[in-house]
């Protein structure tokens, strides 16, 4: 796995008669500049995105209302998508008189930048929902969820029984997976499971790392940790960076999915490099690893990528 | 009563730095405990790999709460914490019967310890708003405290993750710590 670099533009957010200077002398509006000037992913949709923000005309605060509620009610669907995204380039169309006839590419480029926005908005809403959904044994739901996750890990070791010592083989405390889960509920699982679904030979990779007799760790207790790091890092919007970079369109909760297992990978490799004498260096190691995840992210270019080589060995 | 207030009423204390130390098998309480007496979010909490620290300064005194993960594979870690521990917190899930006997087992094996000698037991018979969970009276019979002749102890029921009882068992602990 690798981060990957760009070249990046600084972006300047002006004051009000530098923008009005702007605006007459290359006839177009700071919204305009950004998507003509800045790259697209990241670099763009931050600049979008703070612009907005920073607006104080009465029609684009009452879009950035409306998109919120959207998002806050998780009602942005396949379906609704189209219909919101062209009430929004309309909006500000009209609101900032731009032709789209004579700046085609407008709309296109901003249209991506309000997918990105609030596609994350409603990420953090939806991560939110299933981390606050407890792990519930009564639930088949969750049950089947679980052992799928056995199964995937250790496909050749059947397990001898629903509560069993051997959970404690894949990193969990005892031999009832339920009560590991506490804060980051369901979603704590869900994140485990994608990894182990959609890279399986470097979730095997590490988890027989972590059976390491030295460097040993506890793989599904580390991974619950390793949740809500990525929540942190969603939650206080260090992850745009890398969100912004990497989705096509409307980010989902495969991007969050893809994040996680980004992290866990990467945390594998650093604890080993740590060399720790034992699994008590656990919050010292983590927290100097979520540092350098944030430096990373406080790059505008960073986007992370998971080598699939690495799946193929 | 959070950290700081603690703080406060231990300033008569001529030690300037003080060590409770929080132990108890996974899934405890003992994490929760610690956030909320550090007045933090406890609705986030993940099982604890290794340990958690919270430390409040005021004044050129330090209290330092050390919260050392209950998994059993964590267990044999625990003997790195004792030494100069104030005051010894026990955590106990009162709705967790079937593992009452081994939280016991793993209690006694602690007051056995010579580094813990004499150290301030306090128990807290946790998670009283579940269904199933048996009275601090219960808890404290099932771990034979009525048995210790060699220290203080006390057992205070409490429902952490509302932080309820927390604060009267620190109380407690405030008043206990032996000057060394």
């Amino acid at each position: 796995m690798f981060r990957f670099k760009r070249k990046s533009t600084i972006s300047i957010q002006h004051g009000p008669i530098v923008k009005w200077l702007l605006r007459h002398t290359t006839r177009m509006c700071e919204l305009q500049r950004i998507c003509y000037g800045e790259l697209c992913g990241a670099p763009r949709t931050l600049a979008v995105e703070e612009s907005l923000k920073l607006s104080r005309n009465a029609n684009i605060k009452t879009l950035i209302v409306y998109l919120n509620d959207f998002a806050d009610q998780r009602a942005i669907t396949k379906q609704t998508k189209q219909k919101i995204l062209k009430e929004a380039i309309v909006t500000i169309l009209v609101t900032k008189k731009i032709n789209p006839t004579a700046h085609p590419d407008f709309a296109k480029s901003f249209g991506k930048c309000i997918e990105l926005i609030w596609g994350y908005r409603q990420l953090c809403v939806e991560c939110e929902e299933l981390r606050k959904t407890p792990y519930d044994a009564d639930n088949p739901e969750h049950e089947l969820l679980l052992l799928k996750l056995w199964n995937l890990l250790m496909p050749y070791e059947p397990l001898d029984a629903r509560v069993t010592k051997q959970w404690q083989h894949i990193g969990f405390q005892g031999d009832d997976p339920k009560t590991d889960f506490r804060g980051m509920g369901i979603l704590g699982l869900e994140n485990l499971v994608y990894f182990a679904q959609e890279y399986p030979s470097a979730a095997t990779h590490v988890l027989s790392h972590s059976t390491h007799p030295r460097y040993g760790y506890a793989f599904a207790i580390v991974g619950i940790n390793l949740t809500s790091m990525a929540l942190r890092l969603l939650r206080d919007g260090s992850a745009k960076t890398h969100i912004y970079n990497s989705s096509k369109s409307f980010p989902t909760i495969r991007a969050f999915h893809q994040l996680y297992c980004y992290l866990f990978y990467e945390f594998d490799g650093f604890w080993i490099d740590s060399k720790p004498s034992n699994m008590m260096e656990f919050s010292s190691i983590q927290e100097k690893f979520e540092n350098s995840i944030r430096m990373a992210l406080a790059d505008s270019s960073t986007v992370f990528r998971i080598n699939i080589s690495v799946d193929n060995v | 009563m959070g950290l700081l207030s603690i703080l406060r009423k231990l300033r008569s204390n001529p030690d300037k730095e003080l060590r409770l130390l929080l132990l108890g098998l996974d899934n405890a309480g003992k994490t929760t405990i610690l956030k909320s007496l550090a007045s933090e979010d406890i609705t986030q909490v993940t099982p604890t790999q290794g340990f958690n620290i919270k430390s409040v300064q005021s004044e050129g005194f330090k209290l330092n709460v050390w919260d050392i993960g209950g998994a059993r594979k964590i267990r044999p870690y625990w003997r790195n914490y004792f030494e100069n521990t104030d005051v010894l917190i026990y955590v106990v899930d009162s709705a967790d019967i079937k593992r009452l006997e081994e939280t016991g087992q793993e209690l006694s094996e602690l007051l056995l310890e010579e580094k813990l000698r004499g150290v301030p037991l306090l128990v807290y018979a946790n998670k009283q708003d579940l269904g199933q969970a048996v009275t601090a009276a219960e808890i404290a019979e099932g771990l034979g405290l009525h048995n210790i002749k060699d220290r203080d102890w006390q057992i205070q029921s409490c429902i952490a993750t509302e932080g309820k009882g927390v604060k009267e068992g620190l109380e407690w602990a405030c008043k206990n710590i032996k000057r060394k």
